[in-house]
């Protein structure tokens, strides 16, 4: 039927309604839920989805809809982050954004935006982890001017090189901001738990795999699954299908066939264990708790009966968890489950709450407490009944819109479900029966052998997860590329490298000299492109008490800020405010402290120095010096008259850019107090750049 | 997951239909023919949509009160009679009202005889404890009667969907949608909720509310930020206070603040109601005059008195917190009638809207010194006095300073006059489209009537506010930014990187 005659039949089922109604009217009085009785559902005539195939492989889904005067299309493309090895994470969904955001050769990116924006129009490309797409929304107006454009898109994206390190750079920014939500942290790290951290399904998308991802990486994913072999068409909207056909036809032709891609998800090999995970966020007063297992598969004949289970146990305001965890104890807002069975490759079984801190051993008893409840008490006739009229009354919205028709349809068809997979899921769920929920509980799910992960505040905590076992905490910490890696020693010759550090050793403190502690007082200066008028100065007093700890007090414009380290661990503390310093944070004042000349002259007899030859630095002749220090080369050019330092040279992480950068210090201008020499000028290039510039005022030793 | 959703403000989509897109002329007049509108003696609007796609219903039940309206020292009320609201009626959801009654009465005593003991000048601490026991004593008492969470069930046993509740600023939205054979099951289940409601387990449910807070508030960056912009860029004003409320006023807040404020602001002359779907009107009239007839009449809620005064210097705060920098600004402009709304909502638009928008450009794709910009008028509400608002998240490494810089150079050249009329016309083309995008399901538009109908008194508004919006000019433009972007009437509310404001304090080691 079409759309105009289905139209009026409702309006004459409409007015039959109207005319009983009317005739009910004087009897009509307030009724109680109890005492309704609900006449038959008007009938619904779902839409027509019409298909047809190119040669090109593509398969096309058509639904007129003229409601609006608008057409919607989505492509669904056969490929997915899956495919892309560990070493280069982020390569797939990258290529997705740079498709769109690149634009086409023909229609370069600031071209198509203004076309598209001009006309309230949007075209968008992504990929996920099991499928990638494009879309188009257009008034219809603009269809035919605008889909060979999309097609172009689709067929010919640029990938310009700045665009992909745009998209690089955005990526980096957001891996450096995934420890700041607690929701986020919870999931991620459940996943990992379940999956396996290194696994396709668990690891992540770091510094590292961006930096390790090309341009060619990106031309050839693009080129190997946008073919027509792994696309499927859907629009819906306001055309005439005989016309659109063949425009369609006509714009999609232009797609080469290639070959079908073929998606591999690796086997999981699960198993079960009972553990207890924690992860600190001492920002937060509130535990985030998730805790499972591994989930099923959607192809399980159980399907529709775990489904059921996982109802009673977590479904909307009538779950138990709901009910028990939030309703009577008050516990939470948020308590929620699911019993995942994915298409392609397992889901996750997990429960979930969020509970103030001091309630958190209480909440995840309680919800450990139902999941037994479920293996271990049928449940009730009237619960069953419930879920299953909740599934069958609610049924009918599952295609309440002439959208939601087709993408169940091509959803159903990249998954390579049946047609009628839902209508047989409906009947598994009415067959379902009370001993069926309880069967499916002791089958499906294992209260003794769940991984629970809990993201809170450590201190407010306390002690309250030391019976679920030995608490294993998470380092989430964000992995530097090139940070794990220790550097081999560089090869050389020993002997002189020996000689010339002796020398420096004398040079910087004289041999009578013992040498404890040293306090200095400088004015340091800061540049940079991210300091507020490019550069800013800051009086510093330091005091270091070898081997390892150092006081720091900086005069800022914001206030002073003291700083205190000793063996491994210190504070900060700021306008009154104290915070531990973060490892990561001390790990690199000890580095910076050990590699310093005079630790250097200090530790002198344990370094094993290499010399690796002469090097010209502004006119004189150096000697270069490399010692591993803390599994790190540092690099000193040696004047082999003085035995004074010159430069310095080493690799560090920066944050900032999210890579190793060169760091290069020039000292001069030394001065000597009670035997120990220090530089009175000492610069700080960053990557050729002047980071620093010290001026010493004083230096006092011991 | 099911949450009732808090905060609707964020939500540009809202925004844009509270302003209302310009649609083809076309559009209303069919609208004409489909909606049905009409008003029962106690002063309960209603209006039906009919749009017989599919054999569904979508209910919205608007009423005008939100956070704007809560008395002082009871921030989070409205929010908290919105949970009440899911907790039955005096026959759903109880084995014995009659006893429960009775109950909870008791119940309500004991909390405020503890409360008034807790606040007096000299709280002794062993009556506080006994007073304590006792309420918690009636409160197990109570607890017999209640038949957990039936009201919620019925709706879901009988297919609905997309049960919810919003409590916003202006505004308290109630919602789900029904296969539209049970239309009538709405109308028992609605009018009885909203005739006799019931404070059930209302002090547990403030718990649960307490929990909210944490999740979206104080265990939330964001969250943090939001609460502390809000409180310094309101001094007057109640748009300053959360919705949530304060911890401490949830804690002061009992059954009686909560049956009082329902008296004030639940009357039907307060409420709207749209229905949108495969419905008749004639027969939702007759349900509606059913069902709905016997509610009370009440005299007209008060008015919000207090206006913001004029903000006399920029105000700035920060926050050093160990998540990575955010910045966010705002400036203080005008309520939703005001004529210069609309230039603002499209200024909003074309500094953010798109990829061609000139902070998405400048600042995401040329510079590269932002992850993410956004800017709109309309927060947090739209009723009263709001605010302009930009967010900013900078990418690594770039400092705050470096992004505040950009944009208040692109705010300064809209005040040279720099927009072009390209620029204007595809904001005023992409509201329209937003427009007529938003037009296509059930849910969508009976909240955009509801809305319009109860802020503006015309669900045509949705369409008609458009020819507004259609005169702005480029001189209206650069008018708004020049009389209300001055650094007089901004605040900023920043969060800085606890590590890396040490990193500048060691960089040189």
């Amino acid at each position: 039927m079409n759309r105009s005659g289905e139209r009026i039949m409702k309006r004459v089922t409409s007015f039959v309604i109207l005319v009983l109604c009317l005739g009910m009217m004087s009897a009509h009085a307030q009724k109680r839920y109890d005492e309704l009785t609900f006449p038959e559902l008007n009938e619904f005539q779902r839409p027509d989805v019409e298909t047809f195939t190119l040669d090109n492989g593509i398969k096309f889904f058509l639904v007129e809809d003229d409601e609006l005067p608008l057409i919607d299309l989505s492509v669904n493309i056969r490929t997915g982050g899956v495919l892309v090895p560990n070493e280069k994470a982020g390569l797939a969904s990258i290529t997705g954004s740079v498709i769109r955001s690149g634009g086409s050769v023909n229609y370069p990116a600031d071209t198509l935006n203004q076309i598209l924006e001009n006309r309230a129009a949007s075209m968008e490309t992504g990929i996920g982890f099991t499928s990638g797409g494009a879309s188009m929304n257009v008034l219809k107006e603009d269809f035919s001017e605008l889909l060979p454009i999309f097609v172009d898109l689709l067929k010919h994206p640029a990938l310009p090189q700045e665009k992909i390190d745009l998209e690089k750079k955005q990526v980096k920014s957001s891996i450096s901001r995934r420890n700041d939500n607690q929701r986020q942290i919870g999931s991620r790290e459940f996943e990992r738990l379940i999956y396996g951290k290194n696994s396709v399904y668990g690891r992540l998308t770091e510094y590292e795999t961006v930096n390790n991802i090309t341009r060619e990486d990106l031309v050839n994913f693009h080129a190997n699954h946008f073919v027509g072999n792994n696309m499927m068409v859907g629009i819906v909207g306001d055309f005439d299908a005989d016309q659109i056909k063949e425009q369609l036809t006509e714009a999609f032709s232009e797609i080469a066939p290639g070959s079908r891609t073929e998606l591999n998800f690796p086997e999981i090999d699960y198993d079960y264990q009972s553990t207890i995970n924690f992860i600190d966020k001492p920002d937060v007063n509130q535990s985030y708790v998730l805790m499972g297992h591994i989930g099923g598969l959607r192809s399980n004949p159980d399907y529709p009966k775990v489904q059921v289970m996982n109802e009673v146990l977590s479904g909307g305001f009538s779950g138990r968890l709901f009910q028990v965890v939030r309703t009577d104890m008050g516990l939470a807002y948020a308590v929620f489950g699911s019993y995942e069975m994915n298409t392609f490759y397992p889901g996750q079984f997990y429960t979930g709450v969020m509970t103030k801190s001091a309630t958190t051993a209480e909440a995840i008893d309680a919800i450990i407490e139902q999941i037994k409840r479920l293996q271990n008490e049928p449940i009730k006739k009237q619960e069953l009944s419930d879920i299953k009229d909740q599934f069958l009354n609610s049924m009918v919205f599952r295609y309440d819109s002439y959208e939601e028709v087709l993408s169940r349809r091509m959803s159903n068809e990249y998954r390579e479900l049946p047609e009628d997979a839902f209508e047989k899921f409906i009947e598994g769920v009415r067959s379902t029966t009370i001993k069926d929920v309880q069967q499916m509980a002791q089958k499906y799910m294992k209260p003794d052998s769940m991984q629970i992960l809990v993201v809170g505040n450590k201190e407010e905590i306390g002690d309250q997860l030391q019976k679920y076992g030995n608490v294993n905490e998470i380092d989430i910490s964000i992995p530097q590329p090139g940070q794990e890696k220790a550097q081999e020693e560089v090869a050389g010759d020993a002997t002189k490298g020996r000689a010339l550090l002796d020398k420096m050793a004398n040079a910087l403190i004289a041999p009578e000299q013992k040498l404890d502690s040293i306090s200095i007082e400088a004015e340091v200066t800061q540049f940079g492109s991210n300091i507020p008028g490019g550069s800013m100065s800051l009086q510093v007093s330091q005091n270091i008490d070898y081997p390892d700890a150092i006081k720091q007090t900086v005069q800022t414009p914001n206030g002073t800020i003291t700083l205190n380290y000793e063996g491994g661990q210190g504070t900060m503390s700021m306008m009154g405010q104290e915070r531990p310093l973060p490892p990561q944070q001390a790990k690199s004042l000890k580095e910076s402290l050990n590699r310093k000349y005079l630790a250097v002259a200090k530790q002198n007899g344990e370094l094993k120095p290499q010399f690796i030859g002469m090097e010209e630095f502004e006119g004189s002749q150096y000697a270069k010096v490399s010692i591993n220090i803390n599994d790190k080369n540092i690099t000193y050019l040696i004047d082999p008259n003085t035995g004074y330092p010159r430069v310095m040279r080493y690799q560090q992480f920066n944050p900032q850019q999210g890579s190793q950068v060169q760091v290069e210090e020039r000292y001069s201008d030394w001065q000597t107090v009670d035997g120990v020499s220090y530089a009175y000028q000492e610069i700080t290039f960053s990557e050729g750049e002047k980071a620093a510039e010290s001026v010493i005022k004083s230096h006092e030793v011991n | 997951m099911k949450f009732k959703s808090l905060f609707f403000t964020v939500s540009l989509v809202l925004l844009f239909l509270a302003s209302g897109f310009q649609a083809e002329a076309q559009s209303l007049e069919d609208f004409e023919e489909k909606v049905t509108e009409f008003t029962l003696d106690n002063g309960l609007t209603f209006l039906v949509i009919e749009r017989p796609i599919a054999p569904v219903v979508s209910f919205v039940t608007y009423v005008d009160v939100g956070g704007a309206n809560e008395p002082v020292g009871h921030t989070g009320i409205a929010h908290i009679f919105e949970h009440m609201a899911f907790k039955g009626t005096q026959y759903i959801g109880t084995n014995n009202w009659k006893k429960e009654k009775k109950a909870l009465d008791k119940l309500d005593q004991a909390y405020q005889m503890w409360l008034e003991e807790k606040y007096s000048p000299n709280p002794d601490s062993t009556q506080l404890s006994k007073l304590w026991e006792n309420f918690q004593q009636q409160q197990e008492e109570a607890k017999q009667y209640v038949v957990n969470n039936e009201f919620s069930q019925i709706i879901e046993r009988n297919g609905g969907t997309g049960l919810n509740a919003g409590t916003g600023a202006d505004q308290t939205v109630y919602f789900y949608s029904l296969p539209e054979n049970r239309t009538e099951l709405w109308f028992s289940l609605e009018s009885d909720r909203f005739k006799n409601p019931v404070f059930r387990e209302f002090y547990v449910e403030k718990e649960v509310v307490r929990e909210e807070r944490r999740m979206r508030t104080e265990s939330s960056p964001i969250g943090r930020l939001v609460e502390e912009f809000l409180s310094v860029a309101y001094t007057a004003h109640p748009y300053g206070r959360p919705v949530v409320g304060w911890d401490s006023d949830i804690t002061a807040t009992t059954m009686e603040d909560a049956r009082e404020f329902y008296n004030t602001y639940y009357v039907p002359n307060n409420i709207t109601i749209a229905i949108a779907g495969d419905v008749n009107p004639d027969n939702i009239k007759n349900l509606a005059k059913t069902y709905f007839g016997g509610l009370k009449e009440g005299p007209e809620p008060p008015p919000v008195y207090t206006k913001e005064p004029e903000q006399r210097g920029e105000r700035r705060f920060e926050m050093v917190e160990q998540n990575q920098p955010i910045y966010l600004m705002g400036y203080h402009t005008v309520p939703q009638d005001h004529p210069d709304f609309e230039a603002l909502q499209l200024l909003g638009s074309v500094i953010s809207g798109g990829r061609t928008s000139r902070l998405y450009k400048r600042m995401v794709e040329e510079e590269q010194t932002a992850l993410q910009v956004s800017a709109f008028n309309g927060f947090p509400g739209t009723k009263f006095e709001t605010m302009f608002m930009t967010l900013a998240v900078p990418n690594r490494g770039v400092s705050i300073d470096t992004v505040e810089t950009t944009i208040y150079e692109e705010i300064e050249k809209i005040k040279d006059g720099d927009i072009t009329q390209e620029e204007l016309e595809r904001a005023k083309t992409n509201a329209r489209a937003g427009l007529i995008r938003s037009l296509d399901s059930n849910s969508g538009l009976a909240r955009a009537f509801a809305s319009a109908e109860a802020q503006k008194g015309d669900w045509r508004s949705v369409f008609t506010d458009l020819e507004d919006l259609q005169q702005v000019t480029l001189d209206d433009l650069q008018r708004v930014a020049e009389t209300y972007f001055t650094q007089d009437n901004r605040t900023v509310g920043i969060i800085k990187n606890a590590e890396e404001t040490q990193e500048v304090a060691d960089a040189n080691q």
